[in-house]
């Protein structure tokens, strides 16, 4: 196997013992995008040069004898909506195609003190609104498996570079499903964490209230490690709570033995494939072989779920972007005779539609006469969803759906239905409503040999548990790798 | 036709905490452009807010002193509109849950001490604009973002006002309280304190009138102006047969007019919804009771009680709590009992202050003290110098280590009572001016005030007036 | 419910062309229909949290980002400041 095949966890190893160097896992990593990158689109922007010093500076640190992290000289993806000091970051949009931050976003500190190598920045829906892929100004990024396929979205890039071997692990965002429906759609594990364990600070925000930064990877492992590095309360986000954590890949049992794996009949239903449904009760059959047991639960409101998600989404996204105004930074239009106009035509010519519909979505939900009607009744069933899983873990330890209803689908096959795009959504809603964290793991392939994602949901703060949980299955499943197709 | 007036106001007063109320960028006027500024207050993508706890404090601070009740659990959110010194193009700022709402503030309205009681609304916190900057030189406006992020709190007051002098009693009051518990410099000239106000009139035993909203008030005497002007505009307007509309106008104090800003129809829809970035306010109710023991007494209770327990009048007790500095040294002086309380109060606001105007400096300033003070009243109080000689005497030691007897002996101001010593005086004095005596003994006796002053002049400024002119008139009654 | 798009649009500072009227009209149209399944729901609705108190910042200041940096992505400066059209209000 080359060197970016491997999951960080025996890139690490070999690096300890010798038998590699920094500089060389980040040379076959960029000798693969140079390989696959036309052909995928992972990345707006490959730092090719920042990663390789980067890595020298690793094997200085090894030559000297320096402690090092588990991710020290590992290429990591970071999603183009995390600010990183002097590297673009676009949110894939247009307007911001210029934008330089002068600072790091905390997650991004956290991995340069962890020594990891920022080998790129990964596509994306434009602002992180959309399940394809397909909303970037840049470019559409395209499924490792199957390049007619969709990776899913919106962090497509970061689960799609994990998938090709152009990156070991990758930060993508969640929002509604961003981390999870790519990393099912791509055949990697992706980790959505508990609202508030990850800082936001630096993340550009399309909705502050369900946002939430996390790790895509090819092994639980490898996700655990980098969960640890980029969690923790930040001082600069007033959202992140206040609590210590442990190192969750040194805790990984990958014991199952005992749990209880709540089943809701809500996730079961006639929206979902019955290859997916088929898929997900044999993985779920395994784990009760290992000594887990099933209950059956209830989460009566998630019909509801995608209607409030999209109202409080869109209300916080309309403020949030409201500040891409031409003035500061990003986008300028020309041709304005005032400063509406100005307004008017950089917010015009600067987003896309997506972006355009939820913020004018956004805007009517919180206009006078509509509050109460809309947004107050969205953030009313947030709390009875909330109250439902609450109910729901009183009787369980974890909760499994399927990630998706259905495996990746075809470019263009969604992108003139608002609605039926926003179903891809429908099984991960509900995790950033209540503030839980969950994960994705691959659980078999479609009859198009599509991947199917296994969602596994915990009560906040049990992520531990989900490692434990998604870590067996990984071990029955022998372990997952990079896509056929991107193999060296 | 008579009609009545009736007036709210809403007061944003910039809080004097160090930083910004979200970011650690240095609270501070008068620095060079877009020098105190960082990407959370210039709202760069991905930035995020944290509360100023100093911020919260000195809110509950004011709401203490206005009689409000403190909520132990508020929130923030978001007023969403577009404009270029707002760079997030939203306001963090509070909407249905203040920091302090139902309070009021009793407000004196004449001489004789009689107060009136405001209504407070509410209080609650939030960020200031930027500053736009506009010359003839640049082909737009220039946008500065320091003041972007300064905390200010916006006070508002019931509808309890009918004239612009109750309304001017009720922002200096305000003023005067937001100095004593120092939580804002109230620097008038760099816009520290600024007011909106609602205006509206109806005829007596009417119901209350359509209101209008007037921005930009930027003083108190503006405020005055823009209310009256107000009040006579919607006056003539109804006088016409026209009606009052809804409407935002905006104050332009240099034209002593308004001008109409936007109509009701075109108000803004700010679109508020809780701010997602930030938790829950909790504040403590030991913290909150910390905050209430800590509070001075207040200048309108002091003034209250400077003109009830020491008899002072109005304008002494107003002009002596305008600021806590020089109350707290009027009351020092007080305590030492040994002049009379009005002659401190005299001095104080006479020949201290107009020194201090002169030398742009305040009490701290100088090396007055309390008991160099009153030692030179007890000083003229006792005849040993002349008022006269005390302006000197104050004058050599208020910047000096010098105390008013070191004064008086360096400069020989001790006055003269000793009859023997102006006996002489009094009698070469009466002997150069005969036809002052006649015109006396005529019936002018005005004319002794100008024997006196004769005398004064021969005794170098050192005799005893009193003691000289009792001299003369014994003299010329034995003449 | 019958959306305005064009007040909508203006609130958003967004201007929509005229051929896409239609377009934005029927897909924002049907967005809403899907938001409106929400029933109406029970109980009063808070956006407080007492039980997740906010942690305050103290109020200690940090150096403020230099000038240039800070106006490094503005797309026209003039004297230290970024420049708009010129505006009266």
């Amino acid at each position: 196997m080359e060197l970016f095949e491997l999951t960080a966890a025996s890139l690490s190893q070999k690096l300890r013992k010798k038998e590699c160097s920094a500089v060389e896992i980040t040379r076959s990593v960029l000798g693969q995008i140079t390989k696959k990158e036309e052909q995928i689109g992972s990345f707006v922007t490959v730092c090719e040069e920042q990663a390789l010093e980067k890595a020298q500076q690793v094997d200085k640190k090894l030559a000297t004898g320096e402690p090092l992290s588990p991710l020290a000289g590992i290429p990591i993806g970071v999603k183009d909506n995390i600010c990183t000091k002097d590297v673009l970051t676009t949110c894939a949009s247009k307007m911001l195609h210029n934008f330089v931050p002068p600072y790091n976003a905390t997650v991004v500190e956290k991995l340069h003190m962890a020594d990891a190598v920022l080998i790129g920045k990964c596509n994306m829906d434009e602002f992180a609104m959309g399940s394809s892929c397909e909303n970037s100004y840049f470019k559409k990024t395209k499924n490792p498996w199957n390049p007619d396929c969709v990776p899913g979205g919106s962090s497509g890039g970061s689960a799609a570079c994990v998938s090709a071997g152009e990156a070991v692990l990758a930060l993508g965002s969640d929002t509604g499903g961003s981390i999870r429906l790519p990393a099912a759609y791509c055949g990697v594990v992706g980790l959505k964490p508990t609202y508030g364990s990850v800082s936001r600070y630096g993340l550009v925000a399309f909705a502050s209230s369900l946002d939430q930064i996390g790790p895509l990877g090819r092994s639980v492992e490898d996700v655990a490690n980098l969960y640890s590095i980029i969690c923790g309360c930040d001082p600069m986000d007033a959202t992140s709570a206040s609590r210590e954590y442990g190192d969750f890949a040194k805790e990984l049992d990958r014991s199952v033995k005992g749990m209880r794996i709540g089943i809701p009949e809500e996730y079961f239903g006639d929206g979902v494939e019955p290859q997916v449904k088929q898929a997900v009760m044999v993985a779920v059959d395994l784990l009760v072989k290992e000594g887990a047991q099933t209950v059956p639960v209830s989460l009566p409101s998630t019909d509801y779920a995608l209607s409030a998600y999209y109202i409080i989404s869109s209300a916080e996204a309309s403020s949030n972007l409201a500040r891409f105004d031409g003035v500061k930074y990003g986008y300028r239009a020309e041709g304005y005779q005032n400063l509406m106009e100005l307004y008017e035509k950089t917010r015009s010519e600067g987003f896309g539609d997506e972006v355009k519909r939820r913020i004018m979505l956004g805007t009517f939900v919180l206009s006078s006469g509509f509050y109460d009607a809309y947004y107050k009744r969205a953030k009313q069933m947030q709390q009875k969803i909330a109250q439902e899983y609450d109910e729901a873990f009183s009787r369980c330890d974890i909760i499994v759906t399927p990630t998706s209803p259905s495996p990746a689908f075809k470019i263009g096959e969604r992108t003139n239905d608002p609605l039926k795009m926003y179903a891809a959504d429908i099984c991960t809603v509900t995790v950033n409503i209540a503030g839980l964290p969950a994960i994705s793991v691959p659980c078999g392939a479609a009859q198009d040999k599509m991947p199917i994602g296994l969602q596994m949901i915990g009560p906040k703060f049990s992520e531990q548990t989900l490692f434990n949980a998604a870590g067996c299955f990984e071990n029955l499943c022998g372990g997952f790798g990079v896509a056929p197709a991107m193999k060296g | 036709m008579n009609y009545e007036m009736t007036i709210g106001l809403e007061v944003h007063a910039e809080l004097n905490t160090a930083t910004k109320i979200y970011c650690g960028c240095k609270n501070s006027f008068g620095a060079q452009v877009n020098s105190n500024c960082c990407p959370i207050c210039t709202g760069m993508p991905g930035t995020l807010p944290t509360l100023n706890e100093k911020v919260v404090e000195y809110a509950v601070k004011m709401g203490h002193a206005l009689n409000c009740k403190i909520n132990p659990v508020s929130k923030q959110d978001r007023k969403n509109y577009f404009y270029p010194d707002l760079p997030k193009a939203y306001q963090i700022s509070q909407f249905d849950i203040p920091l302090c709402e139902n309070g009021y503030l009793d407000v004196m309205i004449d001489e004789k001490g009689n107060t009136k009681r405001i209504g407070v609304t509410r209080i609650h916190i939030e960020e200031d604009a930027g500053k736009l900057l506009h010359d003839e030189s640049f082909a737009g406006s220039l946008v500065d973002f320091n003041r972007c992020g300064v905390p200010l709190i916006e006070i508002v007051s019931e509808p309890d006002m009918h004239s612009s002098a109750e309304a001017k009693a009720y922002l200096e009051t305000i003023k005067s309280i937001l100095q004593y518990i120092d939580i804002s410099d109230c620097k008038m000239q760099e816009g520290s304190i600024r007011c909106d106000i609602n205006v509206s009139v109806a005829r007596p035993g009417e119901p209350m009138g359509t209101r209008c909203e007037m921005k930009n008030v930027n003083t108190f005497s503006g405020a005055v102006r823009a209310i009256e002007y107000e009040a006579k505009r919607q006056i003539e307007v109804l006088e016409a047969g026209g009606e009052i509309h809804q409407e935002t106008r905006r104050w332009d104090d240099a034209k002593g007019q308004n001008f109409l800003l936007r109509s009701k129809e075109d108000s803004h829809d700010y679109r508020y919804f809780p701010e997602p970035d930030l938790l829950t306010i909790v504040i403590d109710e030991e913290k909150i009771k910390r905050l209430k023991d800590e509070l001075p007494e207040l200048p309108n209770k002091k003034c209250k009680r400077y003109m009830d327990s020491y008899g002072l009048p109005h304008f002494d007790a107003n002009l002596l709590t305008e600021n806590p500095d020089k109350a707290a040294f009027f009351e020092s002086c007080v305590a030492l009992k040994n002049c009379k309380t009005k002659s401190i109060s005299n001095w104080l606001l006479g020949d201290v202050s107009r020194i201090l105007n002169e030398k742009n400096s305040t009490l701290a300033d100088t090396s007055l003290t309390p008991e160099k003070l009153t030692d030179m009243i007890v000083l003229i109080e006792a005849g040993t110098i002349s008022v006269t000689a005390g302006k000197t005497v104050l004058d050599e030691m208020i910047f000096s280590d010098k105390t008013p007897k070191q004064v008086v002996e360096e400069k020989g101001l001790a006055q003269i009572s000793d009859t023997g010593a102006l006996e002489a005086i009094v009698q070469s004095v009466m002997e150069a001016n005969p036809k002052s005596i006649a015109d006396y003994k005529g019936g002018k006796t005005n004319v002794i005030g100008f024997l006196v002053g004769q005398c004064m002049r021969h005794s170098k400024g050192q005799g005893n007036p009193a003691v000289l002119k009792e001299l003369i008139e014994k003299k010329i009654q034995n003449n | 419910m019958q959306i305005d798009i064009q007040h909508i649009a203006k609130l958003s500072r967004l201007f929509i062309e005229e051929e896409k009227v239609e377009k934005f009209q029927k897909e924002m149209q049907s967005i809403v229909a899907m938001c409106e399944k929400l029933p109406p729901m029970d109980g009063e609705y808070t956006a407080v949290d007492p039980s997740n108190p906010m942690r305050l910042r103290q109020d200690l200041v940090k150096p403020s980002l230099n000038r240039e940096q800070l106006l490094q992505n503005a797309p026209q400066t003039q004297a230290g400041c970024v420049v708009v059209p010129k505006v009266v209000e």
